[in-house]
C-alpha cells in the first residue's frame, strides 16, 4: 500500500503539512515576541506579576488535583465494586458535572456562597447572625467549583481501570491472608495508579487553561493575567510573556500526562482475566452510599441545574428571550459549526497519514495538530491575532479569525475520535479495494469514507460542543454582531444579573448533554 | 459493521449540509440580512452594554437607523481598531473615558468633526480641540460607604482609603479599569509620583482580594456590608439606589477639603471612525446624543452629569455646583496613561 503512492508527495500530505504549519504558525509568533521583548518587561513581570500568578497557578491546580483524585477514585471505586440499588444510574449521573462549563458554575457558586446567600444564611442558622462563610471569590471558592467540575475526569478513567483489571491479582493477596483495606491499599490501588495519574493530569492541564471560573471568581492565575493585559494594554508584549510561561506550563503537564498514557497501556490484563464481583451492602451502607454520591451529583450537577431552570423561569429572565436572543443561538451555532467543520476536514489527513504512512514527517505534523493542548483560550487568541496582524491584516476583524482560533484550540478533541477511528480499520480492506481495481479516489470514497464515519461524527460533534461553550477566544475575537450564549453567561453574570445569565447558561447546558452519552461510550478524552 | 451498508444519500447529506454550513460562515452577508433602506451603524463600545443600549435604542425608534452594537473594553477596542486599520467595519468609538478617546485620535482613527450642534451644546473642555472625539456625560470618582458602618466625616479624600486602619473593609476596580488609570493619572498630577506610589501600595493592602472588575459589583458589595468603603463611579451608586431605595449605601464627594485637590472627574464620549462610510448617520447619532433629549437620557436613566448646560442632573445627585472637580484636562489623560500603567505594575495592582 505504502509503495503505491510513495513515489510522489501525495496532494493529501501537502494538505497536512500546511494544516500543522498554520497550526504552530501562531505559537512562533507568539514566542517570537515573548523572546524579543524588551528585558526590562520581563524584569518588571519578573519583579511584579510573574511569582504570584505562577503561585497561584501552581497551587490552585495542586489542590484541584488532590480532591478531584479522592472524589474520582472513590465514587469510581463504588460504582464498580458494590452493589447497591440504583448504582447503574449513579455511575451515569456522575459524568453529568462534564455539561456544565466551568463559568457556569462558577457564577453559581458566587450567587450560593456569595455575601448574603443562602448557604451563609443556612449556616448564620447554626453559626448565630454574625457568622461568615469562606468568600467564593478566593483559592477555596476557585478550588470547589474547579473541583466539582472536573472529577469526572478522573472518576472516568478510574472506572475504566477497576473495570479492566485482573481481578486475580487481589484474589491472591487476600487468599494470602492480606486485608482487605489492606488489598485496596497494596494491590488495587497501585494497579490504578497509571490512571489515575492521566486523570489528574488531565485535570490540572484543565485547570490552567480555565478561563471563565477564575475571571467570575477573580482569582489571578496567568490565563486570566493574559486576558486582563489583552485587554487593559495598548500592546501584546507583557501578554504575549505571561503566554510562554503558561505554555511551557502546561506543556509539563501534557507531557507527564503522555508519559503516564504510554505506561499505562503496557498495563496486563492477559491471562485468565475475569471481572470482580460487586459485594452486596446491607441498607446501611447503601444509605451512606447514596448520601455520599448524592452530595457530590448535588453539588456539582442537580443544585446547579434546579437554580438555572429555576432562575430560567423567572419573569426578568423570560423577557430576555427575543429575537436577539435566537440571534445569539444561531451565533453560537453556526460558529461552532464551522470550525467544527473545518476542524474534521484539517483533523482527517493529519490523522489519515500519521497512521497509514507513518513517517517521521506525518506523526511531526499530527503531533503539531495537538499543539492545542497547551494553548489556553486567550493565548489561542492572543497567538492567532498576533499572527493575523503580521501575515493577512484583511482578515482580521472577521469571523475567519475566531474559527482559526476555535480549530487551533479545539482540533486536539476532533482527534481524539478520529486517531482511533483510523486505527482501527485494517489497511488490507483498502488494499482490497485497490487489487479489485478500484482507483485512490474510488477507494477514499467507497472504502474508507465509510468505515470511518463514525468518527468523523463524533469527532464533529465533540468539537462542536466545546466550541459552543468557548468563552475567552470569542470574547476577544468576535466580530460586530457575534455575541454567543457563551458570552451572554459571561457578560450578565459578571454584573451579577443571575436571572438574565440563565436561559442561555441553560442552553449550553441542554446542548452539551448528549455529549456525554458519546463521552461514556467511546471518548472520555474530550470533555 | 452495519453502518457501512446503510445508505449513501445520508452520509452525503451530511457532509453537504456541514459544507453549506461551512461556506455560509465565510459570507458576510449570511449572518445580518440587511433589509433596510438606511446601512445600519455600527458602534463599537466600551461602556457597559446595559447602560448605552437604551440610549442608543432611543436613537433607533427616532431616526429608524439600526446600530450594530460590539459591546468590550475601551482600551481593547482601540487596539482593535488599530489593527483593523481602514477595514474596520465600526463607524464610532464610544468609550467611558476621554483618555481613551484621545489616544484613539492621536493614533489618527478618529474623523474631526465640526458642528455647531456639538459646540453650542457640549463645553469645549469636554471635548477635543478638533471635536473629534466628544463627551456625553460626566462621572465622578467618588468613594461609596455602607451607610451602617461608617459615618460620613471619617473619610475625606480618596487617599484616605489607603489608611491601614481600612484594611479589608475596602472595595476597588482591577488595574484594567480605565477610570481606576485616569483616577491614579489625575493624583500623580497633584500629587507626585512617590506620593501615589504609597497610596497605591494602601490601596493594595487594604483592598486585599476585593478586587473587582465591574463597578456595580463595587456598590452591591458596599451596600450589603461586605466591604465599609468603595471607590466606583458616582452614578453606579445612585442607580443602585434607584432600584433599592432603601439601601444603605451613600456618597461621598471627596477630596473637596481645603486645598484638596477636588474630586476625580472624567466623561464618556464618543467619536467618529475616520474610515466610516457612514459619515451622515454618524453625525446624526452624535447630534442626538449631544442634543438635550439626549442628554436628558444619559442623566435619567444613567444619572451620569449631562455635559449640556441646560440639561439638569438627577436630583438625588449631589448638585454639580456644590462641589469642585480636580484641575486636570481630560485630554492629558492620555499622555499620562503610559507612566501611569508603569506604576500601577510596579505596585502589582491586580
Amino acid at each position: 500500500m505504502s509503495t503505491i503512492r510513495h513515489q510522489l508527495v501525495s496532494p493529501l500530505q501537502l494538505v497536512a503539512m500546511a494544516s500543522a504549519g498554520i497550526i504552530l504558525l501562531p505559537l512562533g509568533y507568539v514566542t517570537a515576541q515573548a523572546l524579543s521583548a524588551d528585558p526590562v518587561v520581563w524584569s518588571r513581570l519578573w519583579a511584579t506579576r510573574i511569582p504570584e500568578l505562577l503561585f497561584n497557578t501552581v497551587s490552585l491546580a495542586a489542590s484541584v488535583a488532590i480532591i478531584t483524585l479522592i472524589l474520582g477514585v472513590s465514587t469510581a471505586w463504588l460504582v464498580t465494586r458494590i452493589e447497591f440499588p440504583g448504582r447503574r444510574l449513579w455511575e451515569g449521573a456522575l459524568v453529568l458535572p462534564l455539561a456544565m462549563p466551568t463559568y457556569v458554575l462558577a457564577y453559581i457558586y458566587s450567587y450560593l456562597l456569595g455575601f448574603g446567600g443562602p448557604v451563609e444564611h443556612l449556616w448564620q442558622l447554626v453559626a448565630g447572625p454574625q457568622a461568615r462563610i469562606f468568600s467564593p471569590h478566593s483559592f477555596w471558592g476557585a478550588t470547589l467549583v474547579m473541583a466539582l467540575d472536573t472529577f469526572p475526569f478522573v472518576y472516568l478513567l478510574s472506572r475504566s481501570a477497576l473495570l479492566s483489571m485482573n481481578v486475580s491479582f487481589e484474589e491472591v493477596a487476600r487468599v494470602s491472608g492480606v486485608s482487605r483495606f489492606s488489598t485496596l491499599w497494596r494491590v488495587t490501588l497501585p494497579l490504578m495508579r497509571p490512571s489515575i495519574a492521566a486523570g489528574v493530569a488531565l485535570v490540572i492541564l484543565y485547570v490552567v487553561s480555565d478561563f471563565g471560573a477564575v475571571s467570575l471568581l477573580r482569582y489571578q492565575t496567568l490565563t486570566y493575567a493574559v486576558f486582563q493585559q489583552m485587554t487593559g494594554r495598548s500592546d501584546n508584549i507583557a501578554a504575549s510573556i505571561l503566554s510562554l510561561l503558561l505554555v511551557g506550563l502546561a506543556l509539563i503537564f501534557l507531557i507527564t500526562e503522555r508519559w503516564f498514557r504510554q505506561r499505562s497501556r503496557f498495563y496486563q490484563t492477559s491471562g485468565r482475566y475475569r471481572a470482580p464481583q460487586r459485594r452486596q451492602y446491607g441498607w446501611l451502607g447503601t444509605v451512606a452510599i447514596t448520601g455520599y454520591l448524592g452530595v457530590i451529583i448535588g453539588a456539582a450537577f442537580a443544585l446547579p441545574a434546579y437554580l438555572l431552570i429555576q432562575w430560567s423561569l423567572s419573569p426578568e429572565a423570560l423577557a430576555t428571550l427575543d429575537n436577539r436572543f435566537f440571534g445569539f443561538v444561531w451565533n453560537s451555532g453556526i460558529l461552532a459549526a464551522c470550525a467544527a467543520t473545518v476542524g474534521v476536514l484539517i483533523g482527517l489527513p493529519l490523522a489519515y497519514l500519521a497512521s497509514r504512512k507513518p513517517t517521521w514527517l506525518n506523526i511531526s505534523c499530527l503531533q503539531a495538530a495537538y499543539a492545542g493542548y497547551v494553548l489556553p483560550g486567550p493565548v489561542a487568541a492572543l497567538a492567532v491575532l498576533v499572527l493575523f496582524l503580521n501575515v493577512m491584516p484583511f482578515f482580521y476583524g472577521t469571523a475567519i479569525v475566531l474559527i482559526v482560533a476555535y480549530v487551533l484550540h479545539f482540533l486536539p478533541a476532533g482527534l481524539q475520535s478520529l486517531e482511533p477511528a483510523l486505527q482501527q480499520i485494517t489497511p488490507n480492506l483498502e488494499e482490497v479495494a485497490r487489487t479489485l481495481g478500484l482507483g485512490v479516489q474510488e477507494t477514499w470514497r467507497r472504502v474508507t469514507l465509510p468505515l470511518i464515519r463514525n468518527g468523523f461524527i463524533a469527532a464533529w460533534v465533540l468539537m462542536f460542543l466545546q466550541i459552543m461553550k468557548e468563552l475567552p477566544a470569542t470574547l476577544l475575537l468576535r466580530p460586530v454582531g457575534f455575541d454567543t450564549l457563551a458570552i451572554r453567561v459571561w457578560m450578565e453574570a459578571s454584573e451579577e444579573y443571575y436571572q438574565l445569565a440563565a436561559p442561555s447558561a441553560l442552553l449550553i447546558v441542554l446542548v452539551g448533554l448528549p455529549a456525554l452519552a458519546l463521552l461514556l461510550s467511546r471518548d472520555w478524552r474530550a470533555a | 459493521m452495519s453502518y457501512v451498508c446503510s445508505p449513501f444519500t445520508s452520509r452525503r447529506t451530511i457532509l453537504s449540509s456541514l459544507l453549506l454550513l461551512f461556506t455560509a460562515g465565510l459570507i458576510p452577508g449570511f449572518f445580518v440580512p440587511s433589509a433596510q433602506a438606511v446601512d445600519p451603524l455600527t458602534i463599537y463600545s466600551g461602556r457597559s452594554e446595559r447602560l448605552i443600549k437604551p440610549v442608543l435604542d432611543a436613537f433607533t425608534a427616532s431616526t429608524g437607523i439600526q446600530v450594530e452594537l460590539l459591546s468590550s473594553g475601551s482600551t481593547e477596542l482601540v487596539n482593535r481598531l488599530k489593527a483593523e486599520g481602514d477595514r474596520t467595519p465600526a463607524d464610532l468609538l464610544i468609550t467611558n473615558d476621554a483618555g481613551t478617546l484621545e489616544l484613539a485620535r492621536a493614533a489618527g482613527l478618529l474623523h474631526p468633526l465640526n458642528m455647531r450642534e456639538v459646540e453650542r451644546a457640549i463645553p469645549s473642555q469636554f471635548r477635543a480641540p478638533d471635536n473629534a472625539w466628544v463627551g456625553l456625560s460626566g462621572r465622578f470618582w467618588i468613594v461609596a460607604y455602607n451607610s451602617t458602618m461608617v459615618q460620613p466625616d471619617q473619610v475625606k479624600s480618596i487617599l484616605d482609603l489607603a489608611d491601614p486602619k481600612w484594611k479589608d473593609k475596602i472595595a476597588i476596580p482591577n488595574s484594567g479599569s480605565e477610570y481606576l488609570q485616569a483616577g491614579v493619572s489625575v493624583i500623580r498630577t497633584t500629587y507626585g509620583d512617590e506620593k501615589t506610589r504609597q497610596f497605591l501600595q494602601g490601596l493594595k493592602a487594604n483592598a486585599g482580594s476585593q478586587v473587582y472588575q465591574k463597578s456595580s459589583q463595587i456598590v452591591d458589595a458596599v451596600a450589603k456590608g461586605q466591604v465599609a468603603l468603595g471607590i466606583v463611579n458616582h452614578y453606579y451608586v445612585y442607580r443602585h439606589l434607584a432600584a433599592q431605595p432603601g439601601a444603605p449605601i451613600a456618597v461621598v464627594m471627596p477630596d473637596q477639603q481645603e486645598g484638596g485637590m477636588g474630586a476625580i472627574m472624567n466623561v464618556a464620549g464618543i467619536g467618529v471612525i475616520k474610515s466610516t462610510k457612514h459619515l451622515d448617520s454618524a453625525k446624526l447619532l452624535v447630534e442626538f446624543l449631544v442634543a438635550q433629549a439626549g442628554q436628558k437620557l444619559f442623566a435619567d436613566l444613567d444619572k451620569e452629569y449631562p455635559l449640556h448646560q441646560d440639561v439638569k442632573a438627577d436630583p438625588a445627585l449631589v448638585e454639580r455646583k456644590t462641589f469642585r472637580a480636580a484641575q486636570v484636562p481630560l485630554s492629558k489623560l492620555a499622555e499620562l496613561r503610559e507612566p501611569t500603567l508603569a506604576l500601577i505594575e510596579q505596585v502589582g495592582l491586580r
